[in-house]
């Protein structure tokens, strides 16, 4: 050792009188630069909790925590960012979906105690919430996919020419290029109706295993081929990646799914299901209720008899649907499945009148049904019975059953509906000329947004904000609709506004049908007297419990006449609880009997 | 800009000292250098295996690892490629091999050339080129550390140079588990309490719907 390494540490006292070099706390502000990564901060209320950020970092270093109330679309969950273990590379910020995390030019926080390190941003109150600069994801570099792959979808002038399905399908290449753009954040699962695993389905397409696709999707959903058609796909709504453009086709994918497998598959990929238990469960009605309910109920060993009015089965599925959406024989796909495990589907049987709801009820332990809405409405206004005049539903079910309706050379619809979109484009496949008459707003119409666009793209005429006022016989034509415009009057705060004819207006058109098609009420004249009465309803609704049971406990009921939201996947989702219902109900009454 | 593509072009002869080399251009329009020209001499000298111009300013060609420090010499002391941007290396543990990469500089040129050459995984070793520039220790010692390839001679190699007190296989070679050796090293923070989106909104929507039991 020198000398020198013994006097150097105290020469090192002289510095004590000079300017440090070092910056003095409280530092001067020396603002980081414009895209600086400093600390995080987050729109909350554009968050949706999708937990994406969580995913992508590769430090797990986020945490989702309970923030927000849980909505649709919205898991109320919040990231919470540790910033032990944080690295600031901003992974997530340049994935979030909704672009709600950024990073400030803050980078300056300090504190004795290290839990502090661990928050929330954009919730917890901190100084560089409200930041203009700092790290934002960069435009033009993307790390998730906005625009669908484009699906394959015959053009309007061929479509209207024929009742070939509109829509063609996804390509293997085409279905997993749109499967990748799938974030697995789950969100979508509580809005599906029948909380389809939709993730795990979508990522079985990703990694080509179709057996698999195929078990999840029947774990929820035992009409998949006709669902991967039709489906009023709420879960696309609420899809985070819709917030980067467009959501992901994920009806079009499950059709995918299935689209690959050949029904004589099935029963080896499928489990099929307990062994008959011996007990006997009805159900009345095949539409998508009634099957899903019988197909449950077979799984869990159950006989089932599925009494339907119809000469063939799938309900409003096959009458209700025109064949360019979906075609017959995917209705057939799904139902001849359901057949093939035992389930005992008795066509042209309408209770009431071909068997006596008394003799169903007292042969079988218990007994679901989903018959749907079949009674149209009026629309309650002079000449309605006049010749020419036609339900939606009688029309789209004449179709079905191969009977040329008499439609003439133009049709207006009166509606704004699916059965009304539907009237309108089978109109236009027999060459009419089709004007649709919808009282409210394009907003406000109930039809699925592509059905609109569809029916437009086909040529039909929409004329919103019109009421029809009378209906007279033609002179040229075989009738006269008279129709009055509508403004639009506020109905008090979160209520949509309604629709009030302007006194004066009057407008006409010639026509040779008028296609009412405004809604349907339930037929509930099959049930007895006194079955009715020990039931209960509210505003034509049979009340029924979590269990889809009604008042009378060996009754359960599912579908439109049970649920608001009328649409195939709902009562999907209520004929498989009604199976768990009654499997439960029968399980418990047994063990009772046997302890007396 | 015409006349720094002259000016550049200049020169694709063969050199007769360091960085100077004479000779006239005879570049395509937009092309720097052309360095395609000197493959086939590459290629004759120092049995080059392949190459490819990336850009107009950047290249890569592959050689063997018998010639690779003479070729780079050559490259050093006759071609004007006198500054040693980087050296790296990609381990491509599919083919058994790692790649590496000396990047050189040619400032007269603006012209960088990457120089790659595979050699086996198995007991890597490649020879020293300290002694070229002497920087290129650094890398060589940062690359023992890391990928566990051996520079003999080459000073200070078998010292730690930023993993003080490492144990544990190399950390970028393919076969070290980052995510296992972080899981053993660094745990979570206790108290740590996450919740799965899915999960959680049955919990709150819908609880009691049947069908999801």
């Amino acid at each position: 050792m020198s000398l020198k390494d013994i006097v150097a540490p105290f020469s090192v006292w002289k510095r004590a009188f000079e300017k440090p070099y070092t910056n003095r706390k409280p530092l001067d502000t020396r603002p980081g630069a414009p895209r600086y990564r400093g600390f995080h901060i987050n729109a909350v209320d554009t968050c949706i909790g999708c937990g994406t950020c969580e995913e992508i970092c590769q430090n797990e270093a986020i945490d989702l925590v309970p923030v927000k109330e849980t909505r649709h679309g919205d898991s109320g969950l919040r990231p919470k960012i540790d910033y032990g273990r944080c690295c600031w590379c901003a992974l997530c910020v340049d994935i979030c979906p909704t672009g709600s995390l950024g990073m400030s030019n803050e980078y300056i926080w300090i504190d004795d105690d290290p839990e502090v390190f661990r928050f929330i941003p954009g919730y917890d109150e901190k100084s560089w919430n409200h930041a203009e600069l700092g790290y934002r994801r960069a435009e033009g570099y993307d790390l998730l996919e906005g625009q669908r792959v484009g699906m394959p979808m015959l053009s309007f002038e061929e479509s209207r020419k024929s009742f070939v399905e509109m829509v063609q399908g996804f390509s293997a290449e085409q279905a997993k290029a749109e499967a990748d753009r799938c974030i697995a954040c789950g969100i979508c699962v509580a809005t599906c109706p029948a909380h389809m695993k939709v993730p795990e389905y979508i990522k079985a397409i990703r990694d080509d295993n179709m057996a698999e696709g195929l078990k999840i999707v029947y774990n929820a959903n035992p009409l998949p081929a006709s669902c991967g058609r039709v489906c009023s796909h709420s879960c696309e709504y609420v899809c985070a990646v819709k917030h980067k453009g467009e959501a992901l086709s994920i009806r079009w994918l499950k059709r995918y799914i299935i689209d690959q497998i050949y029904l004589g598959d099935y029963q080896k990929i499928l489990d099929e299901g307990e062994p008959d238990n011996g007990k006997r469960v009805a159900v009345i009605g095949s539409g998508p209720g009634g099957l899903s309910a019988a197909y449950y109920l077979r799984l869990l060993g159950y006989q089932v008899t599925v009494y339907d009015a119809n000469e063939r089965a799938g309900g409003m599925l096959r009458y209700g649907i025109p064949e360019y959406r979906l075609p017959y024989d995917q209705v057939d796909k799904d139902i001849e499945y359901i057949r093939s495990l035992g389930v005992d589907i008795r066509q042209n049987t309408r209770i009431g009148a071909d068997v006596d709801f008394e003799v169903v009820y007292r042969d079988h332990d218990a007994l679901f049904f989903s018959t749907g809405l079949t009674d149209p409405y009026g629309l309650d206004i002079a000449g309605e019975d006049l010749p020419g005049v036609l339900s939606g539903l009688g029309m789209l079910d004449d179709v079905t059953e191969g009977r040329k309706p008499d439609l003439g050379a133009s049709v207006v619809v009166v509606g704004g509906g699916n059965v009304a979109m539907d009237a309108a484009r089978t109109s236009r496949r027999y060459n009419a000329e089709v004007t649709i008459l919808y009282r409210r707003r394009e907003e406000d119409m109930p039809a699925d947004d592509e059905e609109i666009h569809e029916a437009q793209g086909e040529g039909c005429l929409l004329i919103t904000q019109a009421i029809p006022l009378r209906i007279e016989k033609g002179d040229t034509t075989r009738l006269k609709l008279f129709w009055g415009r509508a403004e639009m009057v506020s109905d008090g705060p979160g209520r949509r506004p309604k629709p009030v004819l302007i006194e004066g207006s009057e407008e006409v058109i010639a026509c040779d049908t008028v296609i009412p098609a405004i809604g349907q009420a339930a037929d509930y004249s099959f049930l007895p007297e006194e079955t009715a009465a020990r039931l209960t309803f509210k505003r034509g609704y049979v009340e029924v419990n979590e269990f889809h049971q009604t008042a009378e406990e060996k009754i359960f009921a599912g579908g439109d006449i049970a649920n608001p939201k009328r649409d195939a996947i709902s009562a999907i989702a209520n004929g498989h609880s009604a199976a768990k219902g009654i499997d439960i109900y029968l399980r418990l009454l047994q063990k009772e009997r046997a302890t007396f | 800009m015409n006349s720094i593509s002259a000016a550049a072009s200049a020169g694709t002869g063969s050199g007769s000292g360091t960085g100077t080399e004479t000779g006239t251009g005879t570049g395509l329009s937009g092309e720097r250098f052309p360095v395609r020209e000197r493959f086939p001499v590459w290629k004759d000298k120092f049995s080059l295996v392949s190459s490819m111009i990336q850009r107009q300013d950047l290249a890569f060609v592959q050689v063997p690892m018998q010639t690779t420090v003479a070729f780079i010499t050559h490259l050093r002391d006759l071609e004007g490629y006198a500054h040693l941007v980087f050296f790296t290396a990609i381990d491509y543990i599919e083919d058994g091999i790692f790649r590496l990469t000396y990047m050189l500089h040619n400032y007269r040129r603006h012209h960088d050339l990457g120089v790659q050459v595979d050699i086996p995984r198995e007991d890597a070793g490649m020879e020293s080129i300290h002694h070229l520039w002497p920087h290129g220790a650094t890398y060589q010692r940062e690359l023992k550390e890391m990928y566990g390839i051996d520079f003999p001679g080459s000073p200070g190699v078998d010292e730690s140079f930023v993993l003080e007190g490492w144990h544990d296989i190399p950390p970028m070679r393919r076969e070290f588990d980052t995510k296992e050796y972080s899981e053993k090293t660094y745990y979570p923070r206790p108290g740590r309490v996450t919740y799965d989106p899915t999960e959680y909104m049955k919990e709150k929507l819908y609880p009691s719907e049947a069908e999801t039991w």
